[in-house]
């Protein structure tokens, strides 16, 4: 049954929930009756090339002050792994010696392990959605985030080592490994896709020496709305298992990529900034690492289409197809057509489940 | 003329004096003949400029002495020498001045490095005596690039100041290479 997914995934969350709850009562955190972030296609995500594994993700209060807190708890071995990951991330971050900048993250309040639990507890950062701020300040509060992410430049024998051992690289070679991975996973479904996928394969590696140039830096590979929080006009990352070293365009790309659907006007502010105000080597690595992050969309719906079944898995097929033709434009440097997005948006909203909106409220 | 850059960082090095080393290189180079030896690992290109870079993942003590035996194959042939500050560049830069007897235009552009020196007493030495070997040494910094975004006029006056701030600076320069 294709449903499996969804129902293993909601038989995961009740046992769990049964088990965790306790132990949250116990350290002093009340749950919300309600968990948005469990919900809806949540069962769905699963990173491709960080570690990631089950876990909860659930909102509720700190009972000793009242304070909202997000509270993240696994028992699975890569969601445990996973969330050590993170906390480690955000400890490097803390001490990383080489960045011109500092990062911010929300206030860590508590982090245990309880018996088969690893529980990871962190203040709750209420905020006026992302998308809902005007143009201008989107674009300022971005571009700030992509600066302090590019200071960390990690150079010598000595970071690589640092780094190596912590948040991890990946240079040139290694995005063409994945980029063949996803290829293959999506030809695999989608043979109609050869012709674009092997465009997308040209261009990488003809800009092979561009693409490594610009390696080195750090980068957070999952850059949307949803994985970080503004407080006092700077942005606070809240997902650290999706920040490494790599090609410094790799978190611009995710994040314009994700606005060419929720806001093209500042995907294109954002690639007419790196012409303006960069080298031209510098625009021809962004668009890499767009062609790179959209066959990955591309790959990653493929891998959902048998977990899904009726109104999830038609809006799946329509998502690869509307991914496919923003990697057409990109690769082509023309703007996506309006009426692309407005009919995938129409078609996405009427097949959404109730969950999944309800989880999508204020989200970004 | 033939003009040597010693220079620590370098674009795709994001942090100063990068930039400014990389525009310096472009504009003197217009009128001479530029090398700029430096530590990186593919250095950003500039149309008729040579590189000479160090790949900065090797270990120190082997990456200084490539620096220095670049620096020297390149120094020999130069009418001109100029040195940004920095330790890893102070060093090999010293070592070629004693070994050609050439001295050297020494810039104190990197803020960082300055402010290392201050604290550090071996990099305080190496500031004092690359300053020691230098034919001048020259603290003024050009503005940097101004930054402009789509949706705003293009910031004219600001680039004027740019531009006028660099041709300031080139004269200054000049009378430093004579």
């Amino acid at each position: 049954m294709k449903d499996d997914g969804k129902k293993t995934w909601e038989m995961y969350c009740e046992k769990e929930l049964a088990r965790v709850e306790p132990i949250l009562h116990g350290l002093g955190f009340k749950l919300d009756s309600e968990q948005p972030h469990i919900s809806g296609e949540r069962y769905l995500m699963q990173a491709i090339t960080t570690t990631s594994g089950r876990k909860l993700i659930l909102l509720g209060t700190h009972m000793h002050d009242k304070k909202r807190v997000v509270i993240k708890a696994s028992s699975d071995k890569d969601g445990v792994r996973e969330l050590e990951h993170d906390r480690n991330a955000r400890k490097t971050l803390e001490h990383i010696g080489f960045a011109y900048q500092t990062f911010f993250s929300p206030q860590e309040i508590l982090f245990t392990k309880q018996g088969e639990f690893t529980i990871s507890v962190q203040e709750f950062i209420d905020q006026q959605p992302f998308l809902e701020r005007s143009d201008k300040e989107q674009f300022h509060l971005a571009l700030k985030a992509f600066k302090a992410q590019e200071s960390a430049h990690a150079t010598t024998y000595k970071h690589r080592r640092f780094i190596q051992k912590t948040l991890g690289e990946k240079r040139a070679k290694d995005y063409f490994e994945s980029f063949d991975f996803f290829k293959k996973g999506v030809l695999k479904e989608f043979p109609d896709k050869k012709s674009i996928l092997n465009d997308t394969d040209k261009f990488l590696k003809d800009q092979e020496e561009i693409i490594e140039q610009y390696c080195g830096f750090m980068t957070h590979t999952d850059f949307v709305p949803h994985n970080f929080r503004i407080l006092e006009d700077t942005i606070h990352l809240l997902d650290h298992s999706s920040i490494r070293f790599g090609n410094k365009y790799e978190g611009w790309a995710r994040f314009i990529n994700f606005m060419a659907l929720y806001n093209p006007q500042l995907a294109s502010w954002l690639v007419q900034y790196v012409k303006d105000n960069r080298t031209p080597e510098e625009s021809f690595s962004l668009k890499a690492m767009r062609v790179y992050r959209l066959a990955e969309i591309m790959y990653y719906y493929t891998t959902t289409l048998p977990k899904t079944s009726g109104n999830l898995h038609e809006l799946n097929m329509d998502r690869i197809e509307l991914w496919s033709q923003v990697l057409a434009a990109v690769l082509a440097d023309r703007a996506i057509p309006e009426t692309t997005l407005e009919t995938y948006k129409t078609k996405r909203d009427a097949l959404r489940s109730k969950d999944e909106k309800k989880r999508q409220q204020g989200l970004h | 003329m033939k003009m040597v850059i010693a220079t620590a960082l370098y674009p795709p090095d994001v942090a100063a004096p990068a930039p400014y080393i990389k525009e310096l290189a472009k504009r003197l180079g217009e009128k001479h003949e530029i090398v700029v030896v430096t530590y990186g690992h593919l250095p950003e290109k500039i149309p008729g400029i040579s590189f000479e870079s160090v790949d900065k993942r090797n270990p120190l003590i082997i990456r200084l002495l490539q620096f220095t035996f670049k620096l020297l194959s390149k120094v020999r042939n130069a009418d001109v020498f100029y040195v940004e500050n920095g330790a890893s560049v102070e060093l090999p830069a010293i070592i070629v001045s004693l070994l050609t007897l050439k001295k050297y235009v020494f810039h104190i552009g990197d803020k960082n490095a300055h402010a290392l020196a201050k604290e550090n007493i071996l990099f305080s030495i190496l500031q004092t005596l690359a300053s020691w070997r230098a034919k001048k040494v020259f603290h003024d910094v050009p503005m940097h690039r101004p930054e402009f975004f789509p949706f705003e006029e293009y910031p004219e006056e600001k680039f004027r100041e740019f531009e006028a701030s660099w041709k300031k600076h080139l004269h200054a320069l000049a009378n430093t290479f004579l």
